[in-house]
């Protein structure tokens, strides 16, 4: 009677963001990124593609609670970069990656058609 | 540093595609992406299904929220699902999620006036929208070789003389993540791609019996003789699941390292299942324009960028002074 609504695993409640943004206050250059309503299949990939930035010396993220729907990524860069710059970068790179892959499979599949 | 880019460029190889099954393979891509598309086909690309059930008459043996339930497992065509609204953020109707933008409307009465049981069945749901009916009725009516007497749909409920059922359903975009009757997919999985390196020298100082009995000891068919040469070669090697008996059974023969087998951690074996819902290749190419749209929505927001820079500012200001 009292569960909680399914649909709060993933609907943004209003008045939230969606990222939210801390400076690490003891270390240069390090950043916790807070993400709403998110878990492991964002998590994970924007991790591994931080870790492809050479820039990058620290990427990792968690999901502090399982019933907390939200992830945290912290990232920690060299001082050629910022974590928002990096973790901007993840996103568009990922998001060209995405649109390779989707061009890719749309001529595989007009190829197998009869 | 601006400007530097550290895309990949995954390559893509279908193998087999039919409507309800897909096998490809994935290259020089990592796992993260692999995991992250599959999890995505399984809970977070949409479909519609029966999500409110308004009863008028049940006179059946079934209660009204065990026929609710059977209803809403009822996988119905969704090619539409991608353009449509979630009803609970549709601004066309207010809240009740009634429009033709977030929901399909269905109907469904039947009586039973003899004395054989009558079964309810999936073919009896009348559609309001065309484009929106039960799976199986789609494929009957698609092929019209299909056997009808063996395809009579999806048993709902069956009634005795006397017995009614009348019923109206509201149909509603939704995601597997907030319940499994949306989940487009029966299974998807993905298997690194198997090296596998035979030490020849090795292998050509066993007898042929012992060949034949470190081949039987794969629980699948991976290894066989050439028959010619009696040789062994490798006849299938995606059929190997990684359960390491034939390296076990090389260490127990005496022969370590016969054979080394590693997965391609850039290169995945994929197969998708589909329900019916949607297309097995429309389900991979929606799966890939949902992680677009996860990934813009998880980009900061001007406003948050903005309030670094100040801080930044006054960090160096503060820290130069």
């Amino acid at each position: 009677m009292n569960a909680p609504q399914r649909y709060e695993r993933f609907v943004l409640p209003e008045g939230t963001k969606k990222v939210s943004y801390e400076r690490d206050t003891k270390i240069i250059n390090a950043a916790t990124f807070t993400i709403e309503r998110e878990d492991h299949t964002v998590g994970n990939v924007l991790r591994m593609q931080l870790h492809r930035d050479e820039n990058v010396l620290f990427a990792g993220y968690k999901l502090p609670h399982p019933l907390q729907y939200k992830i945290q990524v912290r990232v920690q860069t060299t001082s050629q970069s910022s974590p928002m710059q990096a973790y901007n970068q993840a996103i568009n790179d990922l998001d060209k990656e995405l649109s390779h892959l989707k061009s890719a499979i749309e001529s595989e599949v007009e190829m197998m058609k009869p | 540093m601006e400007g530097m880019s550290y895309q990949r460029f995954p390559k893509i190889k279908i193998r087999e595609m039919k409507d309800e099954y897909m096998k490809f393979e994935l290259r020089e891509t990592d796992v993260s992406m692999a995991n992250a598309l599959r999890r995505i086909m399984i809970a977070e690309v949409p479909t519609i299904a029966i999500e409110l059930v308004e009863i008028e008459v049940n006179s059946t043996v079934l209660n009204d929220e065990f026929l609710a339930h059977r209803l809403g497992l009822v996988p119905l065509t969704s090619d539409r699902a991608m353009g449509m609204r979630f009803s609970r953020d549709c601004d066309a109707c207010d809240g009740d999620g009634q429009c033709e933008y977030c929901s399909v409307e269905f109907h469904l009465s039947v009586r039973c006036d003899q004395d054989q049981t009558l079964d309810v069945t999936s073919a009896d749901l009348l559609s309001a929208d065309p484009s929106v009916v039960p799976v199986d009725v789609a494929n009957a009516a698609r092929s019209a070789s299909f056997d009808s007497s063996e395809n009579k749909g999806i048993i709902i409920v069956k009634l005795r003389r006397g017995q009614e059922l009348r019923l109206r359903a509201i149909a509603r975009k939704g995601i597997g993540k907030d319940h499994a009757k949306w989940s487009p997919t029966a299974t998807v999985t993905f298997m690194y791609e198997p090296d596998i390196h035979i030490n020849e020298d090795m292998m050509a100082s066993l007898t042929l019996e012992e060949k034949l009995s470190w081949i039987e000891s794969s629980p699948t068919k991976v290894f066989d003789i050439d028959p010619n040469t009696q040789q062994v070669i490798v006849v299938d090697p995606e059929a190997y699941t990684y359960d390491d008996e034939v390296i076990k059974k090389a260490e127990a023969m005496g022969k370590p390292g016969l054979v080394e087998i590693t997965g391609r951690e850039d290169s995945f074996i994929f197969t998708v299942e589909s329900t019916g819902a949607v297309k097995a290749s429309q389900i991979v190419l929606n799966a890939i324009e949902v992680l677009k749209q996860k990934l813009d929505a998880v980009r900061l927001s001007e406003d948050t960028e903005e309030a670094d820079d100040q801080f930044g500012e006054l960090g160096a200001h503060m820290r130069g002074g």
